[in-house]
């Protein structure tokens, strides 16, 4: 007999299991792991390493670790989000389906979708015991982990979902939450160790062995945490640990409270229309078109105020700079036993703050500046302009850059700041052509990430960026080895390495350049 | 041909698939300066293919397309400057204040500061939509977003004004309002090109109309000529006083007629004949000699949604174009004759 509850969860799994995309995902991830355990057995061979299958596994264990954070961010994040952008969980809602049987059919049917991506990989996984140097115990244990993971990311990113109007908000909720269970509890322990050592806190007393208590608790249910443990040698359980029975735990809570509030979150259908951002809601003198900016200026002062935010989210972006340096400046200070700050380490400080800073900001504006235009259907419009589309894209992203121009000039500042060390470091360039060799790689790498991102975000309707990183992260990982094992065997001279990489990124990337014109081109008339 | 006469679109042999389905086979029409033309079909027919191909969103695949005699393909950012498309979404930066929107396209379209300011205040005027230019477009009715849609049509002053279903999902008021802008835009010398599947309106705002069902041309040309066939053969509806077979026997002798219909149970005859071999007046004779005593005898005067429910049924041939200048006449509009 159906039971109502199930039925939306019923009708999703079986669309997921009939899905195109999940049966490429299937395959695509056995392709993976061959390609993951090819290498690993190449170079266990000639012995760079002992134990290639506890290697071939904490790969595989830590590369599915990056893609269920990253699906959290996007695939989990957008289940309830989704609906609400299209302005259809009011109509879900007045049907018979109750709240749990949305949040069922929405959320939990994605995740028997991942469970199953998971769950396809054991067997293939335990070749490892093969390769040598792992056991089934410590498989099995390390898919746990996983698996109890997947179900607390899920769950966490359908609270947020529920929570919030629409996807962005939720996946950054999302991403801020899972960072600090991560790696939080490193942050917590230092800090504890701070009052202890630096303020002579008697640990043992007050509220500070309970603090101790909860902080060990939260080391001990992040999956790092446990995986590290994992692949200790001669691991001897349990299978199921505390990580596992934590984690499923706090999902159950948060699917319940997800229930809890559900009605709350969703009684008012709002208009998604995209946010404003930091300006002022009604119009002002400020936020006319500067009278220069004619033509197809214009098109650009468009996605520098709407996209990257327009002089208020410049002013934001300075105040994050510096809001950063002054936390590193504070760290430096009291934890690193620093005794003053130094215009070098400044300089220094504000040069990396800038380029990360800058880094990610164009990753977050590559995944929005063309997506936008599709999701609300404003492309035909723009596309009707007397430009040509790949005008009118150039146009775009100098917008978008014009965004980061703080960012860029704390970039400049921490140069002028430390000269000599750019001296130094444009000397070393000069002198060791492997260090250039490795600068333009990583400038080639990340232009293509930015391509990536981008033609990600023309095809698929939510999840570009999580997984244009997934991408990249692969396709570092192949670089790292394939230049390792370049090196190692000596065969081979790391400028011709470094050549053929940086020709295969130049390629792609102009592969994709074109691509994403193209698709431009179709979008607009398929709106 | 001179300039002032050319016609503002010309399309020839239109033809274009996605992949295995083929959207328009060999369409071909023009539409004149000045005028506002219809254009209906059925869903699935290729309006919106068609228009996409006008606006240079869509490539034709085969035929030629020009618009004030510049071809869509080799010129199209000269057709870009001449026309303003509509589509049949809102394409609205929903997070923008109107005047930011309007303002926005305006620069887009290389107006300088005083033009822009001039133009915005015109086309916020001409839609009434003054009131609410410091407005969020996405807290306006959905009539209201209708309008600064074609406003923002209108910012670069295009001569040809392609709009897409632009009376869909509005209430009587928004449309009846709609309506009186476009014959604004029309005094105003734009030529509008506006498809609709609201027949009661079109007819009585266009000049002219295409008809187009499964890819092809049903009909192409006046309204009037649609509404009164091809002009060789005219349609009346006869009334009696009571049933009267002679009548019917002698109306069918009559040289010239076509057809004698009886459509309804009560006393009437729809009669068919060419208008050069016989006049309204001799069957009137051939009824009143057979002893039949006349009610009633009209004209009947095809309205567009009778032609559309005509010419879109299965089986009717395609390509039935209005006399021009430049194409002999065809045989138009058959008709169905059963539903007066």
């Amino acid at each position: 007999m159906k039971l109502p509850v199930l039925a939306l969860f019923e009708r999703s799994l079986r669309l997921e299991t009939r899905s195109a995309l999940m049966a490429w995902s299937r395959a695509g991830l056995l392709i993976l792991i061959l390609f993951v355990m090819i290498p690993i057995q190449s170079m266990a061979k000639s012995g760079w390493f002992g134990a290639p299958g506890l290697h071939f596994l904490q790969e595989l264990v830590w590369l599915n670790l990056v893609c269920i954070t990253l699906a959290g961010l996007s695939y989990f994040a957008s289940a309830i989000t989704e609906e609400k952008e299209e302005m259809m969980l009011g109509l879900l809602r007045m049907t018979d389906l109750s709240p749990v049987a949305i949040l069922l059919g929405k959320s939990t049917s994605r995740l028997v979708g991942a469970l199953l991506l998971l769950l396809v990989q054991v067997p293939f996984v335990l070749l490892a015991v093969s390769l040598g140097g792992v056991g089934l115990l410590q498989i099995a244990a390390a898919y746990g982990t996983l698996l109890a993971y997947l179900f607390l990311v899920c769950n966490l990113a359908l609270l947020f979902s529920v929570v919030f109007r629409n996807t962005t908000t939720a996946a950054a909720w999302t991403f801020a939450v899972l960072l600090s269970f991560l790696i939080g509890h490193y942050w917590a322990a230092g800090l504890e160790q701070y009052f202890a050592s630096a303020r002579h806190v008697n640990l043992q007393r007050g509220v500070w062995p309970m603090l101790t208590t909860v902080i060990d608790l939260w080391r001990r249910a992040a999956p790092s945490d446990r995986l590290g443990a994992i692949f200790q040698t001669g691991f001897a359980g349990p299978a199921i640990g505390f990580q596992v029975a934590s984690n499923l735990v706090l999902g159950v809570l948060l699917f319940l409270l997800a229930w809890l509030v559900f009605n709350r979150c969703t009684r008012e259908e709002k208009d998604a229309a995209p946010s404003r951002g930091w300006r002022w809601r009604r119009a002002t003198r400020c936020s006319r078109i500067p009278p220069q900016l004619v033509g197809l200026r214009a098109v650009s002062w468009k996605d520098f105020t709407f996209i990257s935010g327009g002089w208020p989210g410049l002013l934001l972006k300075f105040g994050v700079v510096a809001f950063l340096v002054a936390v590193c400046n504070f760290i430096a200070l009291y934890f690193d036993s620093r005794k003053d700050i130094t215009r070098e380490f400044e300089g220094l400080v504000l040069i990396w703050v800038s380029l990360i800073m800058t880094a990610v900001c164009l990753a977050l504006e590559a995944a929005r500046v063309f997506q936008d235009e599709i999701r609300w259907k404003t492309l035909s419009s723009l596309v009707t302009l007397p430009i040509s589309v790949h005008e009118l894209a150039y146009r775009k992203v100098a917008g978008v850059l014009a965004g980061t121009l703080p960012l860029l000039a704390g970039l400049v500042l921490g140069g002028l700041l430390v000269p000599e060390k750019i001296g130094e470091f444009l000397n070393d360039l000069c002198r060791h052509p492997v260090g250039f060799g490795v600068l333009a790689i990583t400038i080639l790498q990340y232009v293509l990430f930015l391509h990536l991102t981008a033609f990600l975000s023309l095809i698929l309707k939510r999840g570009a960026l999580p997984l244009a990183v997934a991408i990249q992260y692969l396709g570092g990982s192949f670089f790292m080895t394939f230049l390792a094992m370049g090196l190692s065997l000596g065969r081979a001279d790391p400028g011709a390495i470094y050549f053929i990489i940086g020709f295969i990124c130049a390629v792609l990337t102009a592969v994709l350049h074109r691509a994403i014109g193209l698709r431009l081109t179709r979008a607009a008339a398929e709106e | 041909m001179s300039e002032s006469n050319q016609p503002t679109i010309e399309i020839r042999d239109l033809r274009h698939a996605y992949k295995r389905q083929q959207a328009l086979r060999g369409v071909s029409f023009s539409v004149e300066q000045g005028s506002i033309h219809g254009f209906v079909g059925p869903n699935g027919a290729g309006k919106t293919t068609t228009l996409k191909i006008l606006a240079t969103l869509l490539k034709p695949q085969s035929g030629t397309v020009r618009v004030f005699g510049f071809d869509v393909v080799d010129d199209y950012q000269s057709v870009r400057r001449k026309i303003g498309f509509m589509p049949d979404h809102f394409s609205l930066y929903r997070q923008m204040t109107v005047q930011e929107y309007l303002d926005f396209f305006a620069a887009a379209y290389g107006l300088d500061l005083r033009e822009r300011t001039r133009v915005v205040g015109d086309v916020l005027v001409l839609t009434d939509m003054e009131s609410r230019r410091n407005d969020l477009i996405k807290g306006l009715s959905r009539g209201m977003q209708q309008r600064i849609s074609l406003a923002r049509v209108l910012v670069h002053d295009p001569t040809l004004l392609l709009l897409d279903e632009p009376a869909s999902g509005l209430d009587p008021r928004a449309r009846i309002e709609l309506m009186d802008i476009i014959r604004e835009l029309r005094r105003m010398g734009k030529t509008i090109f506006i498809s609709s599947h609201i027949l009661s309106e079109l007819a009585m705002l266009c000049d002219s109309v295409t008809i187009l069902d499964r890819g092809a041309v049903r009909y192409s040309g006046s309204i009037s000529g649609l509404s009164q066939g091809n002009g060789e053969t005219a349609d009346y509806l006869l009334s009696l006083a009571e049933e009267n077979p002679a009548a019917e026997a002698a109306l069918r002798k009559v040289s010239g007629v076509i057809e004698v219909i009886k459509p309804a149970k009560a006393p009437q005859y729809r009669v068919s004949f060419q208008k050069q071999e016989t006049d309204p007046n001799l069957l009137l004779r051939a009824v009143l000699d057979s002893g039949g005593q006349i009610l009633g005898f009209q004209e009947v005067v095809r309205h567009l949604n009778q032609a559309f429910m005509d010419l879109t049924e299965p089986g009717v041939p395609p390509v039935m174009m209005e006399a021009t200048d430049d194409a002999p006449p065809v045989p138009t509009v058959p008709n169905s004759g059963g539903r007066a």
